[in-house]
């Protein structure tokens, strides 16, 4: 047996051993670490390698970009848990309630726009399930539209700006860059950032919110009872259109000042974020929803949230560390560059194998473990790192609507009511599966939607 | 007999939970901190158009500790992220089972590798006082790399006590919880 063999064994082994539900930051890094010890007694493993381990985790600890993202969650849990979110909703469902499918666009813009910043499917859709669903239900919506609505625009929130999952793909993008520099013998190439990725991913993300409201007007005409306008006794609040007005600028105002100083390039994603954190701080002391126990509360949850997002960074860069000193990278670099078909071929099976263990695995283990693997070969092939990381959001925001494994479709399961048969789910999903897939053939046939606007802004 | 040694040993999961809750709440005001700090060197920078090195260093490593010391606390919260298509389902033994595996193959094996490494790291920086490498650092990169070895510490201490707790249910067929979770969150 070879090295390299093992190095693929070591990879599904610890896929199998992912799904018996210990936590995955040890998963990985303890199933790699037992396959350093096998290596060794294989003679095919330096265990001195793993003397580097320490001193990688400090390289993650010093990492200032790394920084924006426990800004984030407190930004996303700040204005949850003082309920801005929520009034926001309600505000918006009552000015464009009085539409068909008002109510509809109002969650697709809220969930889209606020989406928890948490980097978690799970929690997303867990908490747009819980604000939403049981509104639109009372409206009279059809549940399958409903449901198709809130898996897609919960899921949708976790790859539009400014999130954490973009941050956290950049800082890795930015390695697999360096490496395939390597490959090709190229100099140093530029350096990607969150804010580039932030740039790329924005025009991606207007085209699926677009996409999703052409389906809902579209439903409106043709199939009206599936999700009608608010009865009058709802939409109470239509006269006082000031108070609704003060309820949907401040938040609105807070993420157009995170975004454009992002997007404008004066500010870093960490300034912004940080920004985004004071403010949405402020917002919650303007509307009296401030005190003492809702910062304790939300310092908390900031810290067990990113507290579980690093340690699943340390855990995967272990099994990194092991899976290049067995040689793993080499094997997948040497068979997608050997592919009949050429670099098109390599990208579509990636893409594919991501779709597909998108179903096990949750945004972070396949940012922190398969793209590290297949993205430095990837760009040498010449794809756009850009580009590659916005396909593989998408992408895997597809995978995470398909039944009948897809993780949005279980959690929205969860927290809906129980007259919601889960067939519905299944069934509400399907159209925004079909515009996913659209919008994925449209990017790689026109990439500039990803790399015109970085390109633009920041004159790369 | 017997139950003496349970008592015994919830005893001991009692008091690791209490240390990581104490240690987690603490670090949880690291980051209201770390926010402020952060949103000064903003202001400073684009109002007044000044800034230290120092600064910028102390909320990264401020960050560090928030997640590093912070980790075992997440652990006692079941904070660190499943894949849970089987676990969420499962019966109280398969969890107990599969917990018990965890620490034994996983979680034990690579904090102890992970201490043994960073270990004589820190120890080392210690003896020499090491300085932040960058200019107009903080002076003490020590405390920085001693992070790692504590975070094994109270990491580990974290998954005793909750094998502690597996071990117990499968052997008294009842779930055994933290004497702490009824009343945590609300009660501090």
């Amino acid at each position: 047996m070879t090295e390299e063999y093992l190095a693929l064994i070591m990879f599904l082994v610890t896929i199998v051993a992912l799904l018996l539900g210990f936590p995955v930051a040890l998963t990985l890094g303890g199933s790699a670490l037992l396959f350093a010890f096998i290596g060794e007694y294989l003679d095919l493993f330096n265990l001195g390698l793993l003397n580097v381990y320490p001193l990688r985790i400090l390289g993650v600890m010093k990492t200032e970009t790394l920084v924006a993202v426990p800004l984030f969650i407190f930004m996303g849990v700040m204005l949850d848990r003082s309920n801005l979110a929520g009034d926001l909703l309600d505000a918006m469902g009552r000015m464009f309630g009085k539409l068909r499918g008002g109510l509809g666009v109002s969650v697709l813009l809220v969930g889209a726009l606020l989406a928890a910043s948490t980097g978690i499917v799970g929690a997303t859709v867990v908490t747009m399930g819980l604000m939403s669903y049981p509104v639109m239900l009372r409206a009279g919506y059809d549940p399958k539209l409903a449901a198709g609505l809130i898996c897609s625009s919960g899921t949708l929130g976790q790859i539009i700006p400014p999130s954490i999952v973009l941050i956290l793909l950049a800082d890795i993008l930015q390695g697999a860059n360096e490496q395939a520099s390597e490959i090709k013998g190229d100099l140093v190439p530029e350096p990607i950032t969150a804010i580039d990725l932030f740039a790329g991913a924005f025009l991606p993300g207007l085209f699926l919110v677009g996409l999703y409201l052409c389906w809902l007007v579209f439903q409106a005409v043709i199939n009206p009872t599936s999700c009608p306008s608010l009865k009058t006794d709802e939409a109470q609040g239509q006269v006082k259109l000031s108070e609704i007005l003060r309820v949907i600028f401040p938040p609105l105002i807070l993420i157009v000042a995170v975004l454009g100083s992002i997007l404008s390039g004066i500010a870093t994603a960490t300034e912004s974020a940080a920004v985004g954190a004071v403010g949405a701080t402020f917002l919650a002391m303007n509307a009296g929803k401030f005190n003492l126990s809702i910062l304790q509360d939300v310092s908390r949850e900031t810290t067990k949230i990113s507290s579980m997002v690093f340690i699943i960074l340390i855990g995967a860069s272990l099994f990194s560390l092991v899976f290049r000193g067995l040689g793993g990278d080499e094997v997948v670099e040497e068979f997608l560059q050997n592919l009949p078909g050429g670099a098109f071929s390599a990208m579509l099976l990636v893409m594919l194998v991501i779709f597909f263990l998108g179903f096990f695995l949750d945004f972070i283990e396949i940012i922190f473990v398969v793209v590290p693997i297949v993205a430095p070969t990837l760009i040498a092939l010449g794809y756009s790192p850009l580009w590659l990381g916005v396909m593989i959001g998408v992408n895997l925001q597809t995978s995470f609507l398909t039944p009948p494994f897809g993780f949005a479709l279980f959690y929205l399961r969860g927290v809906a009511p129980a007259e919601v048969q889960t067939s519905m789910i299944y069934k509400g999903v399907i159209p925004f599966i079909f515009l996913q897939l659209f919008a994925l053939a449209v990017f790689w046939m026109f990439p500039e939607i990803v790399t015109w606007l970085p390109g633009e802004l920041f004159k790369k | 007999m017997v139950r003496q040694l349970f008592n015994y040993l919830k005893h001991v999961a009692d008091f690791i939970d209490k240390i990581n809750q104490y240690v987690g709440h603490a670090v949880s005001w690291l980051v209201v901190f770390m926010v402020l700090n952060v949103f000064v060197v903003v202001v400073l920078r684009y109002v007044f158009n000044v800034g230290w090195v120092w600064m910028q260093e102390l909320y990264v490593w401020t960050h560090a500790v928030i997640f590093m010391l912070g980790a075992g606390y997440t652990l006692l919260q079941d904070g660190h992220v499943r894949i849970d298509l089987i676990y969420r389902t499962a019966s109280e033994r398969y969890k107990a089972v599969v917990n018990i595996l965890g620490c034994f193959f996983f979680a034990f094996p690579l904090i102890y590798i992970l201490f043994t490494r960073s270990y004589p790291l820190a120890e080392r920086s210690f003896q020499t006082l090491e300085k932040s490498s960058e200019a107009g650092g903080i002076p003490a990169l020590f405390i920085l790399k001693a992070v790692i070895p504590l975070f094994c510490v109270l990491f580990g201490l974290q998954f005793l006590s909750m094998m502690i707790r597996s071990f117990l249910t499968l052997i008294t067929s009842t779930d055994v919880p933290s004497s702490l979770n009824n009343n945590q969150e609300q009660s501090l």
